[in-house]
């Protein structure tokens, strides 16, 4: 018994040692970002207090950039709202004989308001926290955009801040398309540059050329169809030949993020309602 | 002895706040990012027990990744610089008696073998975090260039917060 408590003692420093570098390991190897705990993020309550109190001076530095955008973004609304009401009126005219009534449009998306606090482009694996937590209805995989294009998925979801997966994370993929044209791939970040990013698996028959726009496919629940991601810059060389790999540059400057949109679906729980009762219906039957 | 731990209680706030709010926005070049936190461990004292050196390093780096959602990072590099902080000491500064105080800094040391002390450090850290950062998205050049960067500004950070600090302690005499 002596011995062991003597053997304890002369060795406890590698037992310290190797039971701290256990612990990190198992963090570091711990690869599902959906089931990190609160506390151990950014969204937890003292850590993301600190980052609420300094965004509070900070986030006075980009506002006339960020007004700018602003106001280019509400004109392009603008001119689409006029189009948009001339076309309905040309309708309305031209079925009021048939009475046939214009439809309401579904409006199956919401959008909740939210401050960017903490934000990171320099790693290789970046993370966002923003100020709106559980209790203001957010949950776990909505979409997030700002006024330019997506920043990324909410992923853990505290009471009163959530951190998301920036889109410059390899983690987080996103289905997209070339616009006007249904052929889709995958967009995912290579961890180089935080302006330009890969839409990879696209179709060898997909037509494209430089500069046209990448819009999102609706395809996942998160995002709904057709909203801007980036424009085509070029394309890579692949080792598969089945599919274009092509270097998006992307709309959102990740390095000025201030105000962000959360996307909140009404339809997201009833489709995939629908979709987990259909997999366990084809589990029963199998 | 409590004055010291309180002393150094301040210093690991502060330390972690001004990494996580100030040092972790800082991205020169899209290389350099400057891990100034380490200043806390390098000002430990020589004569603390090994044990509580890696427990005050590994506490530090997870206060760090929670702050800066890098899972487990900073902590497994903090706790192997926990371990190699005295050996790298002891290569510049072979017997610890010389020292004027318990405490690694400029005067006690003298200026030169401080600051080989203090790059030995950072390149240590810099090249640990970077490596165990980019474990999976492997890029040689890239990588070279961050730990090479990144060293150098956090080296020349840490010199001059040692030289604010160590003018004022003159003052104060």
């Amino acid at each position: 018994m002596r011995n062991l408590v003597d053997f304890l003692i002369k060795y406890s420093t590698w037992f310290v040692f190797t039971f701290y570098v256990i612990i990190s390991c198992i963090f570091l190897f711990d690869k599902n970002p959906y089931q990190h705990h609160v506390y151990m993020t950014s969204a937890g309550k003292l850590t993301a207090g600190i980052y609420d109190m300094s965004h509070n001076v900070t986030s006075y530095f980009n506002l006339r950039e960020t007004n700018e955008e602003l106001q280019l973004q509400n004109a392009r609304l603008e001119e689409e709202l006029l189009s948009m009401k001339a076309e309905l009126q040309q309708y309305q005219e031209r079925y009021h004989a048939d009475t046939m009534t214009v439809f309401e449009p579904v409006r199956p998306y919401k959008f909740i308001i939210a401050s960017v606090i903490n934000n990171s482009i320099s790693r290789p694996y970046n993370h966002i926290t923003i100020n709106k937590g559980s209790k203001d209805g957010l949950r776990p995989e909505m979409g997030v955009i700002d006024q330019n294009g997506i920043v990324g998925v909410v992923n853990v979801v505290g009471e009163n801040y959530s951190r998301l997966i920036s889109l410059l994370n390899p983690n987080f993929r996103l289905s997209c398309k070339v616009k006007g044209n249904e052929a889709f791939g995958s967009l995912v970040w290579d961890g180089k540059d935080p302006q330009m990013a890969l839409l990879e698996e696209l179709p060898r028959h997909a037509v494209y050329k430089t500069g046209d726009t990448i819009v999102t496919s609706g395809y996942s629940l998160m995002f709904p169809d057709g909203l801007p991601v980036g424009i085509i810059a070029g394309s890579e060389k692949t080792i598969d030949d089945n599919f274009y790999t092509l270097r998006i540059k992307l709309l959102t400057d990740f390095s000025r993020l201030s105000t962000v949109r959360v996307i909140s679906s009404e339809m997201s729980s009833e489709i995939k309602e629908v979709e987990t009762n259909n997999t366990e219906k084809n589990n029963q039957k199998n | 002895m409590l004055k010291t731990v309180i002393q150094f209680f301040i210093l690991y706030v502060l330390m972690v706040l001004a990494q996580v709010i100030v040092f972790n926005r800082i991205c020169l070049f899209g290389y350099a990012v400057p891990l100034v936190f380490i200043y806390f461990i390098i000002k430990l004292p020589v004569t603390l027990h090994i044990n509580w050196v890696l427990t005050v390093s590994f506490l530090l780096g997870l206060t760090i990744d929670v702050f800066s959602d890098t899972q487990g990072m900073n902590a497994l590099a903090c706790t192997l610089m926990g371990l190699m902080r005295k050996s790298v000491l002891h290569l510049y500064f072979p017997r610890e008696d010389d020292m004027t105080s318990s405490q690694p800094s400029m005067r006690s040391l003298g200026v030169s073998v401080y600051l080989k002390y203090v790059f030995s450090i950072s390149l240590i850290y810099c090249t640990l975090f970077f490596f165990i950062e980019n474990f999976s998205l492997f890029n040689p050049g890239r990588l070279f260039i961050k730990i090479a960067s990144s060293t150098l500004l956090t080296f020349i950070i840490l010199t001059a917060i040692e030289s604010l600090r160590s003018r004022r302690n003159e003052k104060r005499l």
